[in-house]
Parts: structure tokens; C-alpha cells; sequence
């Protein structure tokens, strides 16, 4: 059920780094725009272009320069419960098993021990990692990580989850398995995603709708909604249609 | 599974010891004032066992040293561990205690001998205090660089999913400046072990140290010969013992 009301509000957010000798670098111009509930949305840009900065701004680890962000309706305020991410590089914890990992969340939201662990496990499960719970991070492989790494988004029980470049480190094959994972986890759990990539295939892929971004600093160029029906061919004319298009339209990166 | 290795590298190490006793036994025919042979070293230890120097059986002369050592070392531990974590994580540390800790650092803790030995004499709490301060700033400054060096990554990590700053501090930065730590630690059980010899040299009347002064001041070759072996011994169990505690405290390492 798709409702009209948006989830998440960007107006005019802009985001300006500072180094030592005053020097400005601008990374976010003017960004705007909505994401629907249960929608999945793909921020699409070329590398370096400024699309980690949004997701941390997002993500209340950093606050903008000037612009807002609203969530629900209220402008977001540091880190929240509502709000969960998958990151680049996985982030998981090497001193914690990957049910300690998952359980993270829950954990510091003040979930008894035995409640968050059952959290944990079910999420684990729905990752497809079912007695792995005692193993290490570094005894899985980079696939197996970032599934434990959207295991441990799911398990803090968010609203928004936001996924910055979760598959760019996997092999290909790997990449397109973890699609169709990423796909039926967000069918079966009914969040709002938003999903980073610097890939036109895989936003074409996965979105509801694709927001174009320039190369730094970051401005929304387009829009586009992808009304394929899912499961997408990769191969039929309109998605080969939509990569041209798209393709065609992003900036590349220096 | 670790790969077989030739037979030969196992003999190597063999080879490299029997070449070194045959250069201590020439040595000891070619000059015997100087260096006393195999044989005379060993009827040395044997001698020391039975009958005690200044009245202190060896075992003891080795338990005295020992107790000087881990006493301070295990204080210098928790203080430097303790305190590391503090200038490294609060800016307001780091500004007050931490730069009085780089005024004293870069004095060697043997500089402090003389000035020990006036304020508080020759004592036990003097030794240790020596061997305190030589041990405390190895600490210290590898918990800081250890803390320093945690990836900024972990900490979004932890605040993504909602850690307090004490949990940040004590399931974040912790955990992941443990190796760093540890690096300290092993490098100051060895330089403990090194101090606890200079110490026991000025005003001690037991003590390994004191035994080998002892042997130096007597001419006595054979004594300083058994007193290196029982010193280098005690510190390679010492350095064994650290590596066992790091394993056991840090299973997630390969």
C-alpha cells in the first residue's frame, strides 16, 4: 500500500566542508527531494559526488549546512531508533560474534537479553545465515558480511533503512544474488529503503523511482519512476530503454 | 590448513644452536678467564641451587625479582589503560593531564634513581615505583595511539544504532584499541623485566639483578653467565605468558 504522505522531506539541503585555511568545498547543492513510505528509492550519482554525506546527514551523524531534513514531519536531530543503515564497508564489530553484531540495535534500545536475541536470530535467518550465529565476521566472506550487515539494519527495527553502496565491494555474481535478497527482504518487511549506487543496472534494478544526482557538489538532475513490474529482465527493451536514458543523463566521475 | 614444510626447516633451528655451542666452546678453550665453558656454567647453576647467595636461596633471589616486576607492571597496567582511554577519548583530558604526561614522559625511568633513592630510600616501594614509571608511559602512550587509530567507521557504527558514549567508550573504542593495548603491554613486561635489574642494582640484597651485580663485583664469570640465562629465561616465559592472556582475552584475532 502505497500512501501519499511523504516519509522522509529534503528541502533545499546543502552541505559545505571547511578545511584548515578556510578553503569551501560544497558537496550537497540544493538537494531536495521526498521519499513515499515503503518506498525504495535509489540515489544514483557518480563516485566521490557527495551521496555518503546525504546518507550521513540522514543518518543524524551530521547536521547540514543549511536546508532541512524532515522525518515524519520533524527535522532529525542526531541518530534515531527510526532510522538504520547498511554500510559500504559492513562496519561489523571483529570482537563481536555475528548474533552480537545483529543484536546491537535491540541492545541499546534496552531489549531484555533473551527478546533481542530471538530478534536476532530471526533476522539472521531471514539473511539466510542460520548457524553461523557464533561465528567471527572474519571467518564469513564479504557476501555473508554485508547480509549480516542488513541483518543487524532490520534487527534495530527501523522506519527508513538507508544502504550506502552496500554491494559495491561484492563480485558481480555475488552482487546480483544479494539484488534479489535485497528485494524480497524489503517485499517481505515493507520499510522504506533508501539505496545508494553508483551502478545504473542495479538502480534500475532495484527502484521504485531513481534520483539522479550531478558530480560534486551534488544536485538532484532528475527523476526517474521505473514502472517495471518486478521481478525486472535485465535484458528486455524498456530496461535496456531507461539505462540508455539514464545513462546518457549522469555526469562522470572525475 | 597450514601448508607442510620441508623437513629441513625444522632442523635449521637445530643447526643454528649446535653452531652456536661449538663457537661458546672454542671461545671458552681459547680464552677461559673470559668465558667460562658450558660445563662450568652449568656446575655453577648447580652450585647456586644448593648453596644461597647473601643468605637467599635462588628461587627466592628469582620471586623477589618477579614480585617487583608483575606488582608494577599489573599497576602500571590498569592506571595506563585507565588513563590512556581517558586522553584519548575526552578532549578536556587530553588537555590538562595529557600534556603534564608529555612534560615527564620523554624522562628514562632510570633518570628517577638517585631521586627515588633520596625521597623514599631503598626499599620495595621504591623499586617498584622505578619500574612503574618506566612501564606506565609504554602503556599509556599505546592505549592512546590505539585509541587514536580506532576507524571512524566503528564509532558511526555505534551511534547509528543508538550506543551511549560510555558504551561507545567501552564496547567501541575499547575493544578495537585491544591490540594496540596489548602491543603495550608485552613491551612493558620486557622493559619491566630490564628495569627490575638497574633497580636491584643500586641498594638491593636480593633480586636477580642484585645476584649478577653481585657476580661482577666477585669476577665471577660463571655466576654472570647463569644469572644472563636465568634472566633471559624468566623474560621469554614472561613474554609467553602476555601472548597467552592476549589470546585468551582477544578470541576473535586468528
Amino acid at each position: 500500500m502505497e500512501t501519499l504522505t511523504p516519509k522522509l522531506c529534503l528541502r533545499g539541503v546543502e552541505k559545505t566542508f571547511w578545511d584548515k585555511k578556510g578553503r569551501a568545498t560544497p558537496v550537497l547543492d540544493q538537494v531536495s527531494f521526498d521519499v513515499r513510505d515503503q518506498e525504495f528509492l535509489v540515489l544514483l550519482g557518480p563516485g566521490l559526488c557527495g551521496k555518503s554525506v546525504l546518507l550521513q546527514l540522514i543518518a543524524g551523524l551530521d547536521e547540514p549546512t543549511a536546508g532541512q531534513i524532515l522525518l515524519d514531519g520533524q527535522p532529525i536531530q542526531g541518530p534515531t531508533p527510526k532510522v538504520s543503515m547498511v554500510f559500504q564497508k559492513t562496519g561489523l564489530l571483529a570482537w563481536k560474534t555475528v548474533l552480537e553484531n545483529v543484536e546491537i540495535g535491540p541492545k541499546y534500545a534496552g531489549v531484555p537479553r533473551e527478546e533481542r536475541r530471538r530478534t536476532a536470530r530471526r533476522f539472521i535467518e531471514m539473511v539466510g545465515l542460520a548457524g553461523f550465529e557464533n561465528a567471527w565476521p572474519r571467518q564469513l566472506s564479504g557476501g555473508m558480511k554485508q547480509r549480516v550487515g542488513i541483518a543487524r539494519a532490520y534487527a534495530a527495527a527501523p522506519e527508513l533503512l538507508v544502504l550506502d553502496e552496500p554491494f559495491g565491494a561484492l563480485d558481480a555474481q555475488t552482487r546480483y544474488v544479494m539484488e534479489e535478497e535485497i528485494l524480497r527482504i524489503w517485499e517481505q518487511e515493507k520499510k522504506t529503503v533508501i539505496f545508494v549506487t553508483n551502478n545504473i543496472e542495479e538502480a534500475v534494478y532495484l527502484g521504485d523511482r531513481v534520483v539522479l544526482l550531478s558530480s560534486c557538489p551534488a544536485r538532484v538532475k532528475n527523476v526517474y519512476p521505473i514502472r517495471l513490474p518486478r521481478p525486472r529482465d535485465m535484458l528486455s527493451a524498456e530496461f535496456l530503454a531507461l539505462r540508455e536514458e539514464i545513462s546518457a543523463a549522469m555526469d562522470l566521475s572525475v | 590448513m597450514k601448508n607442510k614444510r620441508p623437513l629441513w626447516y625444522y632442523l635449521l633451528p637445530l643447526v643454528s644452536l649446535v653452531l652456536v655451542l661449538v663457537g661458546w666452546l672454542y671461545m671458552a678453550a681459547a680464552k677461559p678467564l673470559l668465558f667460562p665453558s658450558p660445563a662450568e656454567t652449568w656446575q655453577r647453576l648447580i652450585k647456586l641451587i644448593e648453596v644461597p647467595l647473601a643468605r637467599v636461596p635462588l628461587y627466592q633471589h628469582i620471586l623477589i625479582s618477579l614480585r617487583r616486576v608483575l606488582g608494577a607492571v599489573t599497576a602500571a597496567c590498569v592506571l595506563g589503560v585507565i588513563f590512556g582511554l581517558l586522553v584519548g577519548w575526552s578532549r578536556t583530558f587530553r588537555a590538562t593531564l595529557g600534556s603534564i604526561f608529555e612534560i615527564l614522559r620523554p624522562i628514562p625511568p632510570i633518570a628517577w634513581i638517585p631521586l627515588i633513592t633520596v625521597w623514599l630510600g631503598i626499599g620495595e616501594l621504591p623499586k617498584m615505583l622505578i619500574i612503574f614509571i618506566g612501564t606506565f608511559t609504554i602503556v599509556v602512550t599505546n592505549t592512546y595511539t590505539g585509541v587514536a587509530m580506532v576507524d571512524p567507521l566503528t564509532l558511526s557504527v555505534g551511534r547509528v544504532f543508538g550506543a551511549s558514549r560510555r558504551q561507545l567508550l567501552m564496547e567501541f573504542v575499547l575493544p578495537a584499541a585491544l591490540p594496540a593495548i596489548f602491543a603495550g603491554i608485552r613491551m612493558a613486561i620486557g622493559v619491566g623485566w630490564a628495569i627490575v635489574l638497574a633497580a636491584e642494582m643500586v641498594g638491593a640484597s636480593a633480586g636477580v639483578g642484585f645476584l649478577i651485580f653481585r657476580g661482577n663485583e666477585l669476577r665471577d664469570m660463571p655466576l654472570i653467565f647463569v644469572c644472563m640465562f636465568i634472566i633471559g629465561s624468566i623474560g621469554a616465559l614472561l613474554s609467553a605468558g602476555a601472548s597467552w592472556l592476549e589470546r585468551r582475552l582477544c578470541p576473535w584475532r586468528p
